[in-house]
């Protein structure tokens, strides 16, 4: 029922990619997320995707994997291109009844659909490349410079782990309830929108309890192993940056310089 | 009757964790038979039941009940699982009503029976597994694990199924408990004429109720026959992690000491016979 579900999903491996230290995984998003939105020209995305496939490629992770994180923002990447095509101001393309279509409003309507796929795109490799545990601990070591300042970063990134640990098992728990009620004759799928929001108290309530419940057990055995924040704690294994490290950094500030080129070559040549 | 042919399972298919659960099941079970289902930890028992309820759909292969093919375009998947009641393992987390009466007619009301019939056949099923009367104005959330379990499985009982199905129904269940329930779910299969798929891990039950047992190994059927069949493949069974009723062991020890018993005895009944003709002689 979820199995289109690949947001936040780690997908297990020893590539390249999987053994850069978290740190610069993340880091390496941002300066990614940000360079989709100062790139002015498809040269420049040209970049980013010769880019882009080459970190899925060298994470050996199948394309159609990555691809299929995409899915659950069609509908979303769809509208927004509508709204682009048709409401933006121009040289004139197409004129037709009350439809206009701008020269304008192609571009921008293309570059917003690279945009969405390349945020989505950008944000999986990272999820799927980095378990949750390394990722909070990247999150948690990046944001510890705020502590002085009163952040509790170590609570947020407790908070976070938890979270993203729990995802499938809630996921897989709805599975199972739902099929339970099923059997039970429930019908979840005909009916008014009023009796199909009827038909979800059944699944919500056991939902609900469970979720209490393991909340409340896992209070129980972290208090057992007398965890109490982050004061004083040390790590089984501390972060280390290692040479593939310097790669990544050289590989991305590759990816910085051309993006800068091409957007320099955009103000003269103009693709 | 129900008719797999070539069935198969895969979980995430496509993914890291892609997992055969079932694979190529061909098999056909007999209406008015209380058929015993076992097999290892995961070899894919709850997967393989699941698809004959028709909760999950096959990977490959189809599943015909009563000449119906399941997930086929000409059939009302709804109708056939008011035909099939599963109690599925661990049935607890389903509980939600605010009352124990209310929870157990969950099922009977979907199915739009009229109100004293859901009253009659709440009351059977809550008599079944043996819940007192006044526990049915309880919360569900307030009672122990067991008592919880027993609501659950009255709340497909409660449904009068024609094929009833129960994965583990009785594990974590205390000993009386177990043998109370099912011995009512045997007298209910005779009385009403029901077919009966159980899944136990206890030899002894499944030796004491069924009359058919199919076993699983690692997603695949491996024998499917009588329980006094299945019974005498003791070597078999074992080197599948599986074990024969605690009684079998013990006749076959005897056999092999010298007294000349016959094989397949599978219930502390059978082996009282057998031993008294043997030493008659
Ligand atoms: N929701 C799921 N997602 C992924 N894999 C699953 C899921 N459910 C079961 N599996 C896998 O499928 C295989 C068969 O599982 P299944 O639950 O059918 O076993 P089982 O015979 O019922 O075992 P048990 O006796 O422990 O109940 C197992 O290897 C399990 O890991
Ligand atoms: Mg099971």
């Amino acid at each position: 029922m979820f199995k289109d579900i690949t947001l936040g999903q780690y997908f297990p491996g020893h590539s390249f990619i999987h053994r850069l230290d978290p740190r610069t995984k993340i880091l390496a998003v941002i300066i990614y997320i940000t360079s989709i939105f100062c790139i002015k020209s498809f040269l420049g995305y040209a970049v980013l995707a010769a880019f882009t496939v080459l970190c899925v490629l060298s994470s050996k992770i199948p394309f159609k994997f990555v691809l299929k994180g995409l899915k659950p923002i069609m509908i979303f990447v769809i509208i927004t291109a509508i709204f682009n095509l048709f409401l933006t101001d121009g040289k004139i393309l197409v004129r037709w009844s009350f439809i206009t279509i701008t020269y304008e409003g192609v571009r921008l309507a293309i570059f917003m659909v690279l945009r969405l796929f390349f945020l989505v795109l950008g944000t999986s490799i990272l999820t799927l490349t980095t378990s949750p545990i390394a990722l909070t601990d990247g999150i948690e070591y990046l944001l510890s410079p705020l502590k002085k300042v009163g952040v509790p970063a170590h609570e947020l990134a407790m908070m976070m782990t938890i979270a993203l640990r729990f995802v499938p098992t809630l996921l897989e728990e709805t599975d199972k309830i739902i099929k339970a009620q099923t059997a039970r004759g429930a019908d979840f799928e005909s009916g008014n929108l009023i009796n199909r929001a009827k038909a979800m108290i059944p699944i919500l309530i056991p939902l609900f309890i469970s979720a209490f419940r393991r909340a409340d057990d896992l209070a129980v055995a972290m208090e057992c192993r007398c965890y109490r924040g982050g004061e004083n704690r040390t790590r089984l294994r501390e972060l280390k940056m290692k040479k593939g490290d310097v790669f990544g950094w050289f590989a991305l500030v590759c990816l910085v310089g051309l993006i800068v080129l091409a957007n320099v070559a955009y103000g003269r040549i103009n693709i | 009757m129900i008719k797999l042919t070539d069935v198969s399972y895969t979980y995430m298919t496509g993914g890291p964790f892609e997992k055969a659960a079932v694979s190529d099941v061909n098999l056909t079970l007999n209406n008015g038979d209380f058929i015993g289902l076992m097999g290892h930890t995961g070899s894919g028992k709850s997967t393989l039941i699941q698809m004959i309820a028709g909760l999950i759909k096959p990977t490959s292969g189809t599943i015909e009940i009563d000449g119906q093919t399941l997930h086929s375009k000409d059939c009302n998947m709804r109708k056939i699982r008011f035909k099939t009641g599963l109690v599925m393992q661990y049935p607890e987390y389903q509980l939600f009503e605010e009352t124990v009466f209310k929870d157990i007619a969950f099922g009977p009301s979907n199915m739009q029976l009229p109100d004293e019939d859901i009253k009659r056949r709440v009351e059977f099923a809550a008599d079944l597994v043996g819940l007192a009367p006044e526990i049915l104005e309880k919360s569900p959330f307030e009672l122990s694990g067991g008592q919880k379990r027993r609501v659950a499985i009255a709340g497909v009982l409660a449904m009068e199924p024609q094929l009833l199905i129960l994965d583990e129904p009785t594990a974590g269940l205390d000993p009386a408990g177990r043998d109370e329930i099912l011995c009512k779910i045997k007298d209910m299969h005779r009385r009403l004429g029901i077919t009966v798929i159980l899944v136990s891990h206890s030899m002894e039950d499944l030796a004491n109720i069924t009359n058919r047992i199919v076993v699983m190994n690692h997603g695949r059927v491996a024998m499917h026959d009588k329980t006094s069949e299945i019974f005498k493949k003791s070597e078999e069974l074992q080197k599948m992690g599986l074990a024969v009723p605690q009684i079998t062991e013990i006749c076959e020890k005897l056999r092999a000491a010298g007294l000349p018993l016959s094989e397949g005895i599978y219930t502390v009944e059978m082996a009282k016979a057998e031993i008294e003709k043997v030493l008659k002689k």
